[in-house]
């Protein structure tokens, strides 16, 4: 069960007819290391970046032309913006209130939004930032020097493993290990399974069951994945709402409301308070914000 | 802790880190506060501020480093022109022609930091003439730069 038309089928099903999908590049600014969002576009309109404004993001601008690579100017390398996918700006930005707070970033590289929780604490509080991959944190330490981040830790470790760590977190960002989707990768149709998404979905349950774990009473935990396949999106949601005691909670934000019938399988109600984004000027995103009760 | 100290005088700073704030991981040193030093446990791979790494007893700043020395105020610090800037970031020396100020030591040897006409911290020099006579060539060399983000990307590809 695997090649572009068994997917494309699936999608049909779920209700989406691949459209013309034009990813756009897109940029967020990090507040903390800019006077005036305002004058940063200006520098970089002055060296032949032209921005556009994301109507649906608080800090994201289209990059609608480019004289040179936005990776490659000294606004980037000074850390006053991150090449950041405009849907992968939206996780981060949904948690409430986290000046001052313990979080969890548990797949952390290569850190973009790392920066991003970051930039929203104002550097206050601690970020715990994980990783498995030892190769990736090089990485993931070279993105928070450069844009100046004071408050995270970084450890490799199995985000399975959080439990050793001995602390219970307010937030939890779980931006977890997935099965990506076709409108970031041309090879996508080529490589996936309908059992290696089943496999990724169960580690994703194994993260999420110790996450709810490690999270503090009335917390909250924000799950992200960029598959569009319901076994890591909707099917995991309603997963953790029947056997970890977590609520989810209506979110407003760009995308539709999560699928609560699957392939004719019923889901748990509040799994519509999700969203899932299909690939268009994005990628494909799911999100879901879970509080645990107290 | 004394080598970081001993590196901002050579710009003419004095600075004043907590020393019980200061973690070591292996031969690289980061600043961290009260809030995030419980979590700095033996193991971690990062933590708050990178300051910097020693190699070969010799001190290798962070970049944050030097924006730290450069709020300090008191150490020598270039502006170079816009044109200059880039040629610095991808590791060029300065010409004299593309020194817009000096502050603090124009002396031959010592470091300077060397800034944008932002404000902004684009790494350090070494000074080859004194700035005071007017250099027309090469006035400044290139120690580092924040280039070095992108080199190091570069690298693990």
């Amino acid at each position: 069960m695997s090649g572009k038309e068994f997917f494309l089928r699936r999608y049909e099903k779920l209700g989406w007819k691949p459209s013309d999908v034009k990813l756009k590049q897109a940029i967020r600014i990090n507040s903390t290391n800019v006077v005036d969002d305002e004058e940063t576009v200006k520098r970089l309109q002055s060296r032949g970046i032209k921005l556009e404004k994301i109507s649906f993001l608080e800090k994201g601008y289209w990059i609608s032309q480019a004289k040179l690579s936005p990776g490659a100017t000294t606004e980037y390398l000074l850390g006053m913006y991150s090449i950041q996918e405009a849907a992968a700006q939206i996780p981060v930005s949904l948690f409430t209130n986290l000046k001052d707070k313990i979080v969890l970033d548990s797949c952390a590289a290569p850190g973009g939004k790392t920066v991003q929780l970051a930039d929203l604490m104002h550097n206050s509080g601690v970020i715990v930032a994980l990783d498995i991959e030892r190769s990736k944190l090089a990485a993931l330490a070279n993105h928070l020097e450069r844009c100046r981040i004071r408050n995270t830790v970084v450890y490799q470790m199995d985000a399975r493993r959080v439990a050793e760590l001995g602390v219970k977190f307010d937030r939890i960002l779980l931006d977890v290990p997935c099965s990506g989707n076709f409108a970031a990768d041309n090879n996508w149709f080529a490589k996936r399974s309908l059992k290696d998404i089943k496999a990724n979905a169960g580690i994703q349950r194994e993260i999420l069951a110790k996450a709810a774990g490690s999270l503090k009473n009335d917390g909250e935990i924000i799950y992200a994945t960029c598959s569009l396949e319901p076994e890591e999106d909707e099917m995991n949601v309603d997963w953790a709402v029947r056997n970890l005691h977590l609520q989810v909670e209506d979110i407003e934000c760009y995308g539709e409301k999560g699928l609560t019938e699957i392939f004719g399988k019923k889901l748990h109600r509040s799994v519509e308070n999700c969203r899932r984004i299909w690939p268009g000027q994005t990628q494909g995103f799911f999100i879901c914000k879970f509080r645990k009760g107290g | 802790m004394k080598k970081i100290t001993a590196f901002a005088r050579e710009f003419g700073a004095k600075l004043e880190l907590r020393r019980n704030l200061i973690v070591k991981k292996n031969n690289r040193y980061f600043l961290v506060d009260e809030k995030l030093k419980p979590f700095a446990l033996d193991n971690f791979y990062f933590a708050g501020i990178y300051l910097g790494k020693v190699k070969k007893s010799k001190f290798f700043p962070s970049f944050e480093l030097l924006r730290i020395i450069a709020e300090e105020g008191k150490a020598n610090q270039i502006t170079i022109t816009e044109r200059a800037e880039w040629l610095f970031i991808c590791g060029r020396d300065i010409f004299g022609k593309n020194i817009l100020k000096v502050k603090g030591s124009t002396k031959r040897g010592v470091h300077t930091l060397v800034m944008s006409k932002h404000g902004d911290c684009l790494g350090f020099g070494r000074i080859l003439h004194d700035l005071k006579d007017g250099v027309a060539g090469v006035a400044v060399k290139n120690v580092s730069d924040i280039g070095d983000f992108l080199r190091r990307e570069r690298q693990r590809r």
